[in-house]
């Protein structure tokens, strides 16, 4: 039945944007995890990759998670010489996380993860209503 | 009595399905707001005329042995195509906009909504006819 269907298309978007979720909350929990030996690497930032899937059962594309990267960009760095990751000139490297951009990203899944809801609900409605036509 | 042999209910319930259709190629589009490359999709509108040809237009396999399956195949009743002018298309690829999308799940259901209340309204009157139709 095409509802059904809608409502599994629009359960791997969730699915999908749920991990993006967990990754993001993993970026903002370490935003300042640093190392604990001299010149180490403190935390990188990770971020998902999404892509589609061809379901031949359903016959549809839905969305996966292709895998969990790692943001190569520049590290920061902290004078604080007193710290154990410290190298010879006092800085500290510090991870690649902006609270800022992962709030923005945090906001897109939201959105997104809303808009896969009202789908599911409105497949219901429907679903619903063609089942009420028994009634009549 | 089948009710898909009044052309009206046959027509109707097309429709619906048609409907339920494209709310799930909608659903795929949303599903992918965020993948990249991802192109966005609609159904060709439905035409009461492309309808009425695939209604006609029915495949009936010649059956040479006993043992062959006879089945109607209809043509399916629609295709997806590619959206023509998307709003936008974002940096990686992906023309979704959330918002044209759920502007089009909200009209679907509604359309949806109201076949379903004429399919129940012409049920009365066939009701009506045969005498029960009171309520």
């Amino acid at each position: 039945m095409e509802l059904v269907k809608t409502i599994k298309i629009s359960a791997s978007g969730m699915q999908a944007l749920g991990n993006r979720l967990r990754v993001i909350s993993e970026n903002l929990a370490n935003s300042q995890s640093l190392s604990d030996a001299p010149g180490g690497e403190p935390y990188r930032r990770k971020t998902v990759m999404f892509g589609n899937e061809f379901d031949r059962v359903l016959g549809a594309h839905l969305t996966r998670v292709k895998g969990v990267v790692t943001d190569s960009s520049e590290f920061g760095r902290k004078y604080d010489p007193n710290h154990p990751a410290a190298d010879d000139d006092g800085y500290v490297l510090t991870p690649n996380v902006n609270t800022l951009i992962e709030m923005m990203d945090m906001r897109e899944a939201q959105r997104s993860y809303q808009a896969n809801l009202k789908v599911i609900q409105s497949a219901k409605e429907m679903i619903g209503r063609a089942m009420e036509l028994l009634r009549a | 009595m089948d009710l898909r042999q009044l052309p009206l209910f046959a027509m109707m319930a097309k429709r619906m399905s048609w409907l339920a259709d494209r709310h799930s190629v909608l659903a795929e589009n949303i599903a992918n707001a965020d993948s990249p490359h991802y192109q966005a999709r609609d159904l060709k509108p439905f035409s009461f005329e492309r309808a009425l040809d695939h209604a006609k237009a029915g495949l009936r396999p010649r059956a040479t042995q006993s043992a062959h399956i006879r089945g109607l195949m209809t043509p399916a009743n629609t295709g997806t195509e590619k959206q023509r002018e998307p709003y936008e298309e974002s940096l990686s690829g992906n023309n979704v906009v959330l918002e044209e999308q759920m502007m089009k799940v909200a009209e679907t259901s509604m359309n949806y909504q109201l076949t379903a209340n004429l399919y129940q309204k012409h049920l009365n009157m066939l009701k009506t006819a045969i005498g029960r139709g009171q309520s």
